[in-house]
């Protein structure tokens, strides 16, 4: 479903340097790694909001470095984003919600209606369309933000840390939300988490970056008995390490 | 020495294609975009309503002290006033009124452009525009340029017209000049009239278009908005100043003063 071959980024130094990673249709994909490694970057990459100076991106079949902004603007409209920072407009909560909808597809005003409510109802905010997101907590953002970019019931949704901030309860309903709704949508997720007890209790399989290199890849069992020094030291939280 | 000059000049063919793009982009959205119902009206209260008072108040300043310097100049060579309102309304009409007018105009929209920009940049709003389908140049930069043309046209007549009414004052307060005389529309030709509109229409658009692509442009959390939009304020300036050269040079030889 994705595919990335020999990803090199580059800002004022290296950001990624030859990544290559295949998430699998239906699968969820964690990508771990410390700040800074460049996983939000590679996030982008995929959605298309960042292009690489080398290597190819391959999106549902569709390679992205060939593709016009018309092009990629199509390929998006398969992928579903929860950002970071929420990235909420400054709307009410139906209105952020039903952005995509409107932007995307000519749906009659009830239909809108209906869609919202019923993604309302399973991020467990019913009743909030009219309340302004700014006034809500971050775990509420952060479910606007995941009816948001599964509204439009895209094939592949992805997730930048959507626990960051969060108390630990709060954290682990997302991810029970996240890992329940790729069940139901049977969509591809990419999740990337610096908060690795949690992300791996729900992934498939788990993918490590570190100063740009994608340096594990394999399933989250895989990830808790490896012994390479860094992902040994990431994943059990130890002190002691190269990182 | 000779790399920083050569950098800088790249930077600036850079900056004059990155402008350029926008631009062009932005005309193609004007035609053929899909915006949110009221958008446009909501940026022309942003930029019409909430500039008005300060541009009528630093109009209003700038309209007195230019009358009063031209009237202790006039004094000294022609001790005659007679002329001195259709002179003032003739220089306002042709150029200050949009010149002048638009340098407070751009940093008052300019920097508001930017820094709203920007923080949508910085808080992933503008990524996340893109992931709903909607192209920020559709989305935020076409309501923006419709709002400041038509008005920044608008201020900037209102404007011009305060700045004559404070000339008027000055003129009878300092000059003892009669308003009757001082409103002399004698010497302002269609073409002047022509001129002024085309300047206000195009300082409007400038405005618009430097700041959102600064503030599209901004990289970095606060410090990357903070400079954008001085950034913005600065860029926008010298858009008007040297759209201004450009148009009053083609105004001397297509729209010749009398």
């Amino acid at each position: 479903m994705i595919r990335l071959e020999d990803i090199h980024k580059r800002y004022r130094s290296p950001v990624l340097r030859g990544i290559d990673l295949h998430v699998p249709a239906g699968c969820i994909y964690a990508l771990i790694g410390p700040g800074a490694s460049g996983k939000s970057v590679l996030l982008k990459v995929v959605a298309g909001l960042v292009r690489p100076e080398r290597g190819k991106v391959y999106v549902d079949g569709e390679e992205l470095g060939e593709l016009d902004d018309l092009g990629l603007a199509s390929v998006r409209r398969k992928i579903g984003m929860l950002f970071q920072n929420y990235a909420l407009f400054d709307m009410t909560v139906f209105e952020n919600i039903a952005f995509p909808l409107r932007r995307l597809y000519d749906l009659p005003d009830t239909e809108v209606r209906e869609r919202v409510a019923e993604r309302l109802a399973r991020v467990a905010l019913p009743g909030t369309e009219d309340r302004d997101p700014s006034r809500m907590s971050g775990g509420q953002k952060k479910r606007i933000g995941v009816a948001r970019a599964t509204v439009a019931r895209p094939p592949i949704v992805l997730y930048d840390e959507p626990t960051a901030g969060l108390d630990p309860v709060t954290s682990q309903k997302i991810y029970d939300l996240i890992r329940d709704e790729q069940r139901a949508q049977g969509t591809t997720v990419m999740v990337i988490s610096s908060d690795v007890s949690g992300v791996l209790s729900i992934a498939d399989r788990v993918g490590m970056l570190h100063e740009g290199e994608l340096v594990f890849d394999g399933t989250a069992e895989e990830a808790r008995d490896s012994t390479i020094p860094a992902v040994r030291q990431f994943v059990h939280g130890l002190v002691e390490g190269p990182l | 020495m000779r790399s920083g000059l050569t950098r800088s000049i790249a930077a600036l063919f850079e900056d004059a294609h990155q402008l350029g793009s926008l631009f062009g982009r932005t005309l193609y959205y004007l035609l053929h975009g899909k915006r949110e119902k009221g958008s446009v009206a909501r940026m022309m209260f942003e930029v019409g309503n909430k500039s008005l008072l300060f541009m009528c108040v630093t109009m209003g300043f700038i309209g007195a002290i230019i009358a009063f310097q031209t009237g202790l100049q006039a004094k000294k060579l022609v001790p005659d006033f007679s002329m001195i309102g259709a002179t003032y309304l003739k220089l306002l009409v042709r150029d200050l009124a949009a010149s002048l007018g638009a340098l407070p105009l751009a940093t008052r929209v300019g920097a508001g452009i930017a820094a709203e920009l920007g923080s949508m940049v910085v808080t992933e709003q503008v990524d996340a525009l893109r992931m709903c389908a909607a192209d920020p140049v559709d989305y935020l930069v076409v309501p923006r340029f419709v709002a400041s043309v038509v008005m920044g046209t608008v201020v900037l007549i209102i404007g011009g017209f305060v700045a004559y009414l404070a000339g008027m004052a000055v003129a009878q307060m300092v000059f003892d000049v009669n308003p009757h005389t001082f409103t002399n529309l004698s010497m302002v030709t269609t073409g002047d009239l022509t001129l002024g509109l085309f300047k206000c229409i195009t300082y409007g658009g400038a405005i618009a278009i430097v700041s959102s692509q600064r503030g599209l442009a901004t990289f970095g959390g606060s410090e990357g908005v903070g400079h954008a939009t001085t950034e913005a304020v600065v860029g926008s300036c010298f858009a008007i100043i040297v759209l201004n050269l450009i148009i009053s040079t083609l105004g001397y030889f297509f729209v010749p003063a009398l």
